[in-house]
């Protein structure tokens, strides 16, 4: 089955015929996780980089932020039997808007902020698609952890 | 005849507001508005009483008050906030419609006007300055538009994106190179030709322009700000991408900064996930 992933969701899965899908990702940030050989993972979309902006907010909706959003997938995943050594993670998203004023660059303060968590966690991304003035659409299978983009009336893998 | 009048053209002959709706544009201009007017304009409209009521029952709105009619809402809300529901309500019809020209699903377009309806209100309130009344109002039908240059006129947005994309240029900018003419001044004519106050009018027009907007600058940064957060986080947006360009020291003249944008952007979105859930209590697609 497709699931759809909302702005400030989060989906995981250990079913291999399910798809997770996230649509219109713009300055957020979309991770996609997966093991392998466990054939678990998840998808996120994290809308803003940091959770100290509106703490009672990020308690009632830690996925809307990634530096709350992304260990809470992380640990579920674990839970579902997923290994850290083993996790594939693929990111898309963190467009910007043609000009670069500073207060409108969220999308390159959630990358740095997403590198940053998965570094720390010894997790290497895997491959990414991200900046740009494009939005994308990311698509997670279960069965292979094939994650698909589709942006701008293209559609490709990210591998 | 050029593109340009060709499309003016069109814009009138697009169909009026249903009569409730009308007559509420015309209370909103009248000082003296009451709520037994009101009442009296949109009681009969059953549909648009409903939605009203609903949108009136959301958080942003109502908190954790339960509103069950009109005139409990009338009493709680005020007669402008009322107002203000009952032309959200007149457009949700036609701006929850697939917008073609632009690759925008159902939904998306709609989406995006409540978020900068509530994100420009939201940014005001935060920044403490006055700011008038019908900004909630010119943020909902900032972008109608596109519903004329997408849906009735049906003009193909992928020729648009490839100007705007080869001459790195905003997509708005591509319009009026292909078109001869932009979504904001199209909006801006149909809203003149249903007679609408010339505040909102005027928002509409310069939204991708604000240092232009004249006597109304101040609420046309605001639309523009949140207009280009909700666009950031990809808040419908279509064939456009985020081919958006913000307008010169529109930050530095709102004094808008990163922590306060973010926080903004995150209410934004909360309330707008509020007022979803009250219009498709089934859920349906995001």
């Amino acid at each position: 089955m497709q699931y759809t992933v909302g702005i400030s969701e989060m989906k995981i899965s250990s079913n291999p015929q399910d798809v997770l899908v996230t649509y219109s990702l713009g300055s957020c940030v979309g991770l996609a996780l997966y093991d392998p050989q466990a054939k678990v993972g998840g998808l996120i979309h994290c809308m803003l980089p940091l959770s100290k902006i509106d703490e009672a907010r990020a308690v009632q909706n830690p996925c809307m932020f990634t530096d709350t959003g992304v260990p809470l997938m992380m640990q579920a995943l674990f839970d579902l039997g997923a290994e850290r050594r083993r996790i594939v993670a693929k990111v898309a998203g963190a467009a910007k808007l043609l000009d670069d004023s500073n207060t409108f660059r969220i999308g390159e303060r959630n990358h740095v902020v997403l590198r940053k968590i998965l570094w720390k966690n010894n997790i290497l991304i895997a491959a990414e698609d991200v900046g740009g003035t494009v939005a994308r659409t990311m698509y997670v299978h279960l069965d292979t952890g094939a994650t698909i983009i589709k942006s701008a009336g293209r559609e490709y893998e990210l591998a | 005849m050029s593109r340009r009048d060709e499309i003016l053209n069109k814009v009138s002959a697009i169909p009026a507001l249903p009569a409730s709706a009308t007559q509420a544009i015309r209370l909103i201009q009248s000082e003296t508005t009451g709520l037994s007017d009101i009442m009296k304009a949109i009681e009969y409209d059953v549909s648009l009483t409903a939605d009203v009521l609903r949108l009136a029952n959301s958080a942003y709105f109502a908190g954790p008050r339960q509103i069950s009619s009109l005139r409990e809402a009338g009493v709680l809300l005020g007669a402008a906030r009322i107002l203000q529901l009952v032309l959200a309500s007149a457009v949700f019809p036609v701006a929850s419609r697939p917008i073609k020209g632009y690759d925008l699903p159902a939904n998306d377009l709609l989406d995006h006007l409540l978020a900068v309806a509530i994100g420009a209100e939201e940014l005001g309130k935060r920044l403490r300055v006055s700011v008038p009344h019908y900004t909630f109002t010119a943020g909902l039908l900032h972008d109608i538009g596109k519903i004329v240059l997408g849906t009735f006129l049906e003009v193909d947005g992928e020729a648009i994106r490839q100007v705007a994309f080869e001459e790195q240029i905003s997509f708005e900018a591509a319009e009026d190179r292909v078109l001869g003419i932009n979504h904001a001044e199209v909006g801006a004519a149909l809203l003149e030709s249903w007679q609408l106050p010339e505040g909102i009018v005027q928002v509409v027009r310069w939204h991708h322009s604000p240092e232009l907007a004249g006597a109304e600058a101040l609420t046309a940064d605001l639309v523009h700000a949140a207009d280009m957060l909700s666009i950031e986080c990809g808040l419908g947006v279509g064939v456009d991408g985020l081919n958006y360009r913000i307008g010169p020291d529109v930050a530095e003249r709102l004094r808008l900064k990163a922590t306060l944008a973010e926080q903004v952007t995150a209410a934004m979105l909360t309330e707008l996930q509020a007022i979803r859930a009250q219009r498709r209590p089934t859920g349906g697609a995001a």
